[in-house]
């Protein structure tokens, strides 16, 4: 009988026993609750991924491209969206620093900021160099990206009048590229040393690079010496290099580029003058 | 004259923003005037600094003009100005209005390269 009883009243004081546990843990519990409550945010399927392009975006980021080749047609050579809301506009060299003056400059255009100046090396192009210009508008707040093009010998406007930010994004790519900027103030190595030789970031340039430094006993100081190691025949690969989810491997490369046909009729009108 | 409203960091004020802004649109127009009627750039450019001309000498009062032009405080439209005749002056200088100077190579814009 007493068991019986025991057997009842058990779980009665475990309710209790919980419910004392509780009262006392209720304020700390809260605060992760409040904590999640702060910073919730709205889920949307899916890992991280880009939301889905606007389209009243990308059709004014289109109309924007129109205009900006419109005003710039002798050297404005194509206009292009990637990933979906990335306005590109693809100049031809000489063009480079009036483009981004009137990006700058116009008063419907207004990108102030220069984010970065960036180069990719394509041996198997007949001008190996890409030069791609980041430039963003604290006003519309809205960014664009303008790329042109170049080779070892030729050298490339400097934009340093146009922005005073560039100075050292010119002298890192002069450094790692080799690019030649004319009307740089300052134009020398930035982040390789003094006696380095050739450019890192070029893609014939030797994994052991030209040169090693030792020190040399009986000279008693640091030597430069030539390597003597032979470095097989490298072929390059330019797809990423990073482990991508298999669904979205091609998507990315098929959104890149999205000619616009506004352009390709205004490219018309070019020739035809 | 006074104007209402802290003026942004770093900007200098302007005593007399009307007289400026006037002189640097009248200075645009001058260089417009040299580029050809049918650029893209003097078509898209003209309209733009001759009405805000407009503005600046039809509204006596500083506070008024900034509304009506509606593009931040006057020191910053003066020196969107100045940008802007920086530009027209380049643009005059390297003839942006021909037609384009070199097509790309081939394969020059391909992605992923071959």
């Amino acid at each position: 009988m007493a068991s019986r009883l025991v057997r009842l009243i058990r779980p009665v004081t475990q309710i209790s026993r919980s419910n004392a546990i509780n009262k006392v843990a209720r304020p700390i519990t809260a605060l992760p609750q409040l904590r999640c409550q702060s910073t919730e945010v709205e889920k949307k399927g899916g890992p991280c991924m880009r939301p889905p392009v606007n389209p009243l975006v990308k059709e004014r980021l289109s109309d924007f491209g129109v205009y900006v080749a419109e005003n710039l047609q002798k050297f404005v050579q194509k206009v292009r969206i990637a990933n979906g809301d990335e306005l590109e506009i693809l100049v031809h060299p000489d063009g480079i620093k009036t483009t981004l003056l009137f990006l700058k400059s116009h008063h419907t255009c207004e990108f102030l900021n220069i984010v970065d100046i960036a180069c990719v090396d394509v041996p198997t192009r007949r001008y190996r160099f890409e030069l791609v210009y980041n430039l963003m508008s604290l006003k519309h707040n809205t960014r664009i990206r303008v790329h042109s093009y170049t080779d070892e010998l030729t050298p490339v406007e400097s934009v340093i009048d146009v922005f005073m930010g560039a100075d050292w994004y010119e002298r890192e790519i002069y450094d790692m590229f080799g690019v030649l900027f004319t009307g740089h103030p300052d134009l020398r190595r930035i982040l390789t040393d003094y006696a380095f030789d050739g450019h890192p970031f070029r893609k014939d340039f030797p994994l052991s690079g030209y040169t090693e430094l030792r020190y040399d006993d009986e000279v008693e100081r640091i030597v430069i010496e030539p390597v003597e190691l032979t470095q097989e025949f490298r072929k390059f690969e330019y797809s990423t290099p990073w482990e991508s989810f298999p669904n979205f491997r091609e998507a990315d490369v098929k959104s890149e580029e999205i000619p616009i046909k506004q352009i390709e009729k205004a490219a018309d009108e070019k020739t035809d003058k | 004259m006074k104007k209402d409203g802290p003026l942004k960091c770093k900007w200098k004020v302007s005593k007399f923003e009307k007289k400026e802004l006037a002189d640097i649109y009248r200075r645009i127009l001058k260089t417009i005037v040299k580029i050809p009627p049918n650029a893209p750039y003097r078509q898209n450019t003209e309209p733009i600094i001759r009405h805000r001309w407009a503005l600046v000498e039809n509204i006596a009062d500083p506070n008024k003009l900034e509304s009506a032009i509606n593009d931040g405080q006057l020191e910053e439209v003066i020196s969107q100005a100045k940008r802007e005749l920086e530009l027209s002056r380049k643009m005059l200088e390297v003839r942006a209005w021909e037609p384009l100077v070199e097509s790309a190579p081939t394969n020059q814009w391909k992605w992923p390269p071959t």
